[in-house]
């Protein structure tokens, strides 16, 4: 029986499918269909071929092979958010949770150990991280567990223990704290203190961008954590926002998850070149897999004080490539262009951070977090606290470095060169060239290949880029009169770098004054 | 999706244009995964696998061009699994010197056990097929209010009966298959796009 109402129409069926009919006519059509199994056919196959239909149900309706998927997509799609993942994690429902001993008191999801779980806070690439209650001290604690499947792995294991081991040592107001390291039948997990709060990235997906204020708190108090476990020797090599807790009420941050954090002398892990750390965030020798130091976690704070400002990570591609690309290769979109109430001396120290060359970021996280706290001083009480000098210090290595071979060579050498040719016996000369001795320059100061990154125009830069451009010029002239072979006896010794160092610093200053 | 998996040229095309980041994006969320696999299927630790991972697409962008230029190259996907293999046994071998492992050979064992060439592709297309829908699935699922998906998902994928899961969402009989349909177009446009207009036979 049809409904008399509405015939069988292919193109009407075609506009559903589109989601292009009115509601009422929609209804129609929802009647019509309850009858018209012809139309039901015809809708289907419009939908797609019946083989399209099988294979969705044979493919969506398989968890592959139960090796824990890499990727979010490898999981089940289908899943009706009221069997989300935590929303209702009893083991019975959760066989990965099949761990936890029942718990006698029904207010609790199960027992691990001395400790009643009442909740999964969440779950990360190393395993799932519980809230319990911790009876014998009457205190809620975060327990993180490393996943079964990866417990089966001794390195994941020894990589866990080490975990542990490297956070406990670093005790510090702006480091989560490691209250024990326990096992309980061969799952290994440790206990935190829980935190009630969320992680910046929370925040930052629920807020975007943040205030100044509010970006140099959090960023000065990062910085600070992380100066702490650099003085143990301990790089966390995943600083982002997921990793820095915001605790409620108190205005206090806390680094959380060492996980990937390794004592700076532990090469046997590096051994197996793996590449750890969240690409987004990582800083570009971590991505290519060279070594990673103490400055590493200071480019990856950069990114974190870019994605407060900005709301967006600098690094943006997604693929694991095209992140790799842009961190190797691109400086990120200036700040000011996304958001223009930052003001250009933040923007200077996120570029400073962002250096691709290590030497030519800060050097200390001790360092940043002085810094900014000295901003934030200025900015809550401009009056007493003075605005830290402005930051050029990228530019002005280069500049500096430039001007030091120009100081050391152009001034005091040209002299020197004059005395040496008549004065010093060629002998010596051929002796140390056979040697190589550099010509009076650190090797640390040669030109690398990344100072193109700090050429993009900057307003009021234009004019010390000429002059620094002009005096490059005039010191690879007398460079090349010294590589003539009577020139190389110039020892460095010849000139004191003090004296090099004050020339330099005076050059400086005068720029600074001169500069807008 | 036909039975012999054939270079699917609209992906394909689009990945040797190096600033589409999007292509690479798709071509990453489904073909990671894949490789993630055959590498722990071969005993790699999860880690190393997804070293692995890096490594394989690393050397896959950068010869892809070349690849596609080629008049006589072959299908993609047996292409870039081999590039997954030599990597796998290069890396496996490398181990060894570095450790000098006693007993026997990893890499020889990793040979030997080796199932056959076709045997292993045939999984591999398999893989590859529900790798595409389970990725398409997460892709357009938010495009749907949740009624609409779930009305597709129960009857479609865990075949229950419209009538039953009507009941249960409360919508019309007819709403469910409208809505079921509706998300099956959507899967079926999201993969043509990533796949070619080839479509199941």
């Amino acid at each position: 029986m049809v409904s008399p109402r509405f015939s069988c129409d292919l193109a009407r069926l075609q506009l559903a499918l589109d989601d292009r009919l009115r509601e009422d006519a929609h209804q129609d059509l929802a009647s019509h269909l309850e009858q018209c199994g012809e139309c039901r056919e015809q809708l289907e196959s419009l939908a797609a071929g019946r083989d399209w239909w099988r294979k969705a149900q044979s493919h969506l309706a398989t968890v592959e092979d139960g090796l824990p998927g890499r990727l979010t997509n490898t999981g089940r799609p289908g899943r009706p958010s009221s069997e989300g993942a935590f929303d209702d994690a009893r083991p019975d429902q959760q066989p990965w949770l099949g761990f936890l001993a029942p718990s006698d008191d029904g207010a609790f999801i199960g027992r691990l150990g001395g400790y009643q779980v009442s909740d999964v806070i969440g779950s990360g690439g190393f395993g799932v991280v519980l809230k319990a209650f911790d009876a014998a001290l009457n205190r809620f604690v975060a327990v993180k567990v490393l996943a079964p499947h990866l417990a089966a792995s001794g390195a994941a294991r020894r990589r866990f223990a080490r975990e542990a081991q490297a956070a406990a040592a670093v005790v510090h107001e702006h480091v989560v704290a490691i209250h024990a390291v326990a096992e309980n039948d061969g799952l290994p997990y440790l206990v935190m203190p829980y935190i009630a709060g969320c992680s910046l990235q929370e925040r930052l997906d629920r807020q975007g961008p943040l205030e100044l204020k509010e970006i140099l708190r959090i960023g000065m108090q990062v910085a600070a954590g992380l100066a702490a476990a650099h003085a143990q020797g301990l790089v966390h090599r995943d600083i982002k926002p997921a990793n820095i807790l915001l605790e409620n009420g108190v205005e206090r941050v806390k680094i959380t998850d060492f996980g990937l954090a390794r004592t700076i002398d532990d090469a046997s892990l590096t051994q197996s070149g793996v590449v750890a750390g969240t690409p987004q965030y990582m800083a570009p020798e971590q991505a290519r897999g060279e070594p990673a130091d103490h400055r590493s976690d200071l480019f990856s704070l950069g990114s974190v004080l870019y994605t407060m400002a900005t709301g967006r990570s600098p690094f943006r591609a997604e693929t694991f490539l095209g992140v790799w690309r842009r961190l190797c290769e691109d400086m990120p979109r200036p700040i000011r262009e996304t958001n223009p109430e930052i003001p250009d001396w933040f923007a200077e120290i996120v570029e400073t951070l962002h250096a691709k060359d290590p030497a030519e970021r800060f050097q200390s996280a001790e360092e940043v977090s002085d810094l900014l706290s000295r901003h934030l001083a200025h900015l809550q009480q401009p009056a007493l606290a003075p605005r830290p000098a402005r930051l050029r210090r990228a530019r002005w290595r280069r500049a500096m470095r430039l001007l030091r071979r120009g100081a050391l060579i152009a001034a005091p050498a040209v002299v020197c060169l004059a005395a040496a040719v008549h004065w010093w016996p060629p002998s010596e000369t051929t002796h140390q060239r056979a040697e190589g001795q550099p010509v009076a320059v650190d090797s640390r100061e040669q030109p690398r290949d990344s100072d193109h990154e700090w050429q993009r125009p900057i307003a009021g830069w234009n004019q010390i880029d000429r002059e620094v451009a002009e005096t490059d010029h005039a010191i690879t002239e007398v460079e090349q009169q010294l590589q003539r072979p009577a020139a190389s006896v110039i020892s460095p010794q010849t000139i004191s770098a003090q004296a090099i160092d004050a020339e330099a610093d005076a050059v400086e200053r005068r720029w600074a004054e001169g500069v807008p | 999706m036909e039975s012999t998996p054939t270079t699917r040229y609209s992906l394909l095309a689009r990945l040797c244009q190096p600033s589409d980041e999007q292509a690479w994006r798709e071509f990453m969320e489904i073909y990671e995964p894949l490789v993630y696999r055959l590498a722990r299927r071969r005993g790699f630790q999860d880690a190393d696998a997804a070293d692995l991972c890096q490594e394989v697409f690393q050397a896959a962008a950068k010869a892809i061009e070349r690849w596609h230029a080629r008049p006589d190259r072959g299908a993609f996907r047996p292409w870039l699994f081999q590039i997954a293999r030599n990597i796998m046994i290069n890396s496996l071998r490398a181990r060894q010197r570095q450790c000098n492992a006693t007993g026997t050979s990893d890499a020889r064992r990793l040979l030997e056990e080796q199932p056959a060439e076709d045997e292993e592709s045939r999984l591999l297309d398999v893989q590859y097929e529900r790798q595409l829908f389970h990725w398409a699935a997460e892709q357009v699922r938010s495009e749907f209010r949740e009624a609409t998906w779930r009305a597709f998902w129960l009857t479609g994928v865990d075949g229950r009966k419209p009538q039953q899961v009507a009941e249960e969402l409360h919508l019309s009989v007819g709403a469910v298959y409208i809505a079921r349909s509706r998300v099956m177009a959507r899967l079926r446009e999201k993969i043509e796009e990533v796949e070619g207009r080839q479509g199941p036979e």
